[in-house]
């Protein structure tokens, strides 16, 4: 098994940041994936990205400018 | 004429938390590594240029390291010159060779040494500030400042009139966000600038002799419902806050902008008074990118809030001051007694919920319209607790204000099977049906009737199985009354004869965490003239009522403190003690109405001892 390192982007879990937690991920070199030390998540790249994006989607205003107060 | 004060802050921190950890990874640690010295003084000099390009002054916040830098110092000097920058000290960013060697300590938070320590910092660093600048600083700050470290920072260098002293509601939250290792338990503060009391840093001054002699600002404009349900550090004038929140597309990021706007408006509840507080530390804008953000998001995030920020300074909607001169100008002609308040609408989630937020010298609370207007949070400033923090104390780490009512750490409205969860609101009931107005949603609205401040809800429509009614909710705050006066009235009944029972109700508790703390001691009162019924909190699930009331009580005295409900007339009381699968106490007042008629009562909070 590699090391795990930090990949190119300080990636956090999403799957704990889909509760709020912050966890950061270890790269591994060997398998291309991520992997959480806390949850069990495993991804590469794009799957943490898709998630990701699943998870901005609670912010329904997120692109909204909102002057009106 | 509507006043928007913004203060930006910036600290050459030279040896950031973040910045500091990404280095370490696979090296020892080293407080010199000169990489890091120069990423960090890199970062800051980009910031202060960001600030200046858009016309912005600052105040920089001189950590312990940057005193031992002499690039650091010179540039705080030629800014001071240029263009009127203040220069103040920090107590963030400590951490450096020299401090090892002089404190031997790895210790980070100032609020959580011993105060014997915090005593030998303050001499130290104050020291080293004048001894490099000539003068001393009349602003500082932290992520906390507790009220024993600012009493004796007043009474050692009097001049400091201002301070960075709390970050809103960043407690449990921020802690559990943090993989359960960000110690700064500090809920229970004000979420805009204050005066604080001498006797705890959160609580609001009463009067001169309670006043600590600071103005405290608090660390960032948080959005006070967002932050209220999730991590601080997601929600705030903080672009890279925003980032980590993941509140953002692609390098846009309209979230900012919003809560600014949101915060310029509050002006409306506060006798034309807005502000801002920007203050974002280098750390999180490091070289190699922060949490998914790289370098170039994390730049362009901070230049667009400065230009937006510089955009309403043009057109004579801000005005940007230091820390000091902020300090003179918020104490300009304002009583002790003067509220903050604001009601805050969704902004993110694409809800119309709104909550309104409230802060004098004796409570802090917050009504959600979500919830029929429940009273979901209330911490009980007139205790004026005397709740030291840091090595040494029965506090420690946990710096935060205590609650009497915490809906989301217990409970509220929505408990799992049994028991009953903290919150205020009201049941009404007819003919063996009950409707608690926390299923009821509505909208609130925000008036002035001289010194007095005025919530008025949308009514609501209950449906009973014979009959429907239409409901109104009034929360009415008298500047210096230290109560809470509300009204429930029954604005119409499609059988104007029908009675309905209508019962307003405290159930509360207290602490600072989501875990239950011992009710043993806790005292429940009926009174009525000279006859008084108490329980003695036993777990035991007793009840009591009387016909009459003149209040209902609890006094905590864990908390020091008295809570009370008086009716304006007639009417029936009650108590009720809880159990250890519900450790709750009840405090009720009721009585049977028609249409058009009401139940008026008040909540009060006061010092128990």
């Amino acid at each position: 098994m590699a090391q795990g390192r930090k990949g190119k982007l300080n990636y956090r879990c999403p799957r704990c940041l889909m509760r709020e937690i912050d966890m950061d991920m270890l790269y591994d070199e060997d398998r291309d994936e991520y992997y959480c030390l806390r949850c069990s998540f495993t991804g590469d790249e794009n799957e943490v990205k898709r998630l990701n994006q699943q998870f901005r989607e609670k912010y329904r205003d997120r692109l909204k400018r909102i002057t009106d107060f | 004429m509507a006043k928007f004060y913004v203060n930006i802050v910036h600290r050459p921190e030279m040896v950031p938390e973040y910045i500091q950890k990404e280095a370490e990874q696979g090296r020892v640690e080293d407080l010199t590594r000169a990489s890091v010295l120069r990423e960090s003084l890199d970062i800051f000099k980009t910031q202060q240029q960001i600030a200046h390009d858009n016309g912005l002054r600052t105040t920089i916040q001189m950590t312990y390291a940057s005193l031992f830098n002499e690039e650091a110092v010179a540039i705080a000097k030629e800014h001071h010159l240029l263009y009127g920058d203040e220069i103040g000290l920090t107590f963030l960013g400590i951490q450096c060779k020299e401090f090892r060697e002089k404190f031997h300590s790895r210790e980070l938070a100032i609020w959580l040494f011993s105060m014997e320590d915090k005593r030998r910092i303050v001499d130290e660093l104050f020291s080293k500030f004048e001894q490099v600048f000539g003068f001393l600083p009349t602003s500082t700050g932290s992520y906390y400042m507790d009220a024993e470290l600012v009493n004796y920072i007043k009474e050692r260098y009097p001049m400091v009139k201002a301070a960075v002293a709390t970050c809103w509601e960043e407690g449990p939250k921020a802690y559990r966000n943090a993989n359960n290792s960000w110690y700064t338990l500090l809920d229970g503060g004000p979420w805009n600038p204050w005066i604080p009391s001498k006797r705890n840093i959160h609580c609001i001054a009463s009067d001169e002799e309670d006043d600590i002699g600071i103005v405290a600002i608090p660390h960032l404009s948080r959005d006070l419902m967002a932050v209220f349900d999730g991590p601080g550090s997601y929600y705030g004038t903080h672009p890279q806050n925003i980032l980590r929140g993941m509140v953002y597309e692609g390098d846009q990021l309209p979230y900012f902008k919003n809560i600014v706007d949101q915060y310029r408006a509050m002006h409306k509840y506060n006798r034309g008074y807005a502000y801002n507080m920007m203050y974002v530390g280098p750390g999180w804008m490091s070289k190699g990118g922060r949490w998914e953000a790289d370098y170039a998001l994390l730049l362009k995030s901070y230049q667009d809030g400065m230009a937006y920020y510089g955009e309403l300074k043009r057109r004579g909607e801000l005005e940007d001051l230091t820390m000091s001169e902020f300090a003179d100008i918020y104490r300009q002609g304002r009583p002790y007694t003067r509220p903050e308040c604001t009601l805050w609408k969704d902004i993110l989630y694409g809800s119309r919920r709104q909550m309104f937020w409230y802060a004098d010298p004796w409570m802090r609370f917050c009504l959600d319209m979500n919830q029929g207007g429940a009273l979901v949070d209330l911490r009980p400033y007139a205790a004026k607790l005397v709740r030291p923090c840091g090595v040494g104390t029965q506090a420690n780490q946990d710096a935060s204000y205590p609650f009497l009512v915490q809906s989301l750490y217990r409970a509220g409205f929505f408990t799992h099977y049994a028991g009953e969860g903290a919150v205020k609101s009201c049941k009404i009931g007819y003919h063996g049906e009950q409707v608690d107005l926390c299923t009821c949603r509505t909208q609130a609205s925000f008036s002035e009737e001289g010194d007095t401040r005025v919530v008025t809800l949308d009514p609501v429509t209950i449906v009973f199985e014979t009959v429907t009614i239409r409901v109104q909710s009034i929360f009415r705050l008298r500047e210096g009354s230290g109560e809470i006066e509300i009204t429930r009235r029954i604005l119409e009944s499609s059988d104007p004869a029908a009675e309905f029972s209508i019962n307003e109700y405290l159930t509360g508790c207290y602490g600072t965490t989501e875990y239950p703390e011992d009710l043993t001691g806790v005292r429940l009162s009926l009174i009525d003239g000279g006859q008084t019924d108490t329980i003695d909190y036993a777990y035991r699930s007793r009840e009591l009522e009387r016909a009459a009331v003149d209040c209902v009580q609890a006094v905590l005295p864990q908390v020091d403190t008295l809570v009370e409900m008086r009716p304006d007339g007639p009417a029936a009381g009650y108590l009720r003690e809880g159990f250890s699968f519900s450790p709750m106490f009840t405090l009720g007042i009721q009585k049977t109405i028609q249409a058009k008629g009401e139940l008026r009562t008040w909540l009060k909070v006061a010092k128990a001892s």
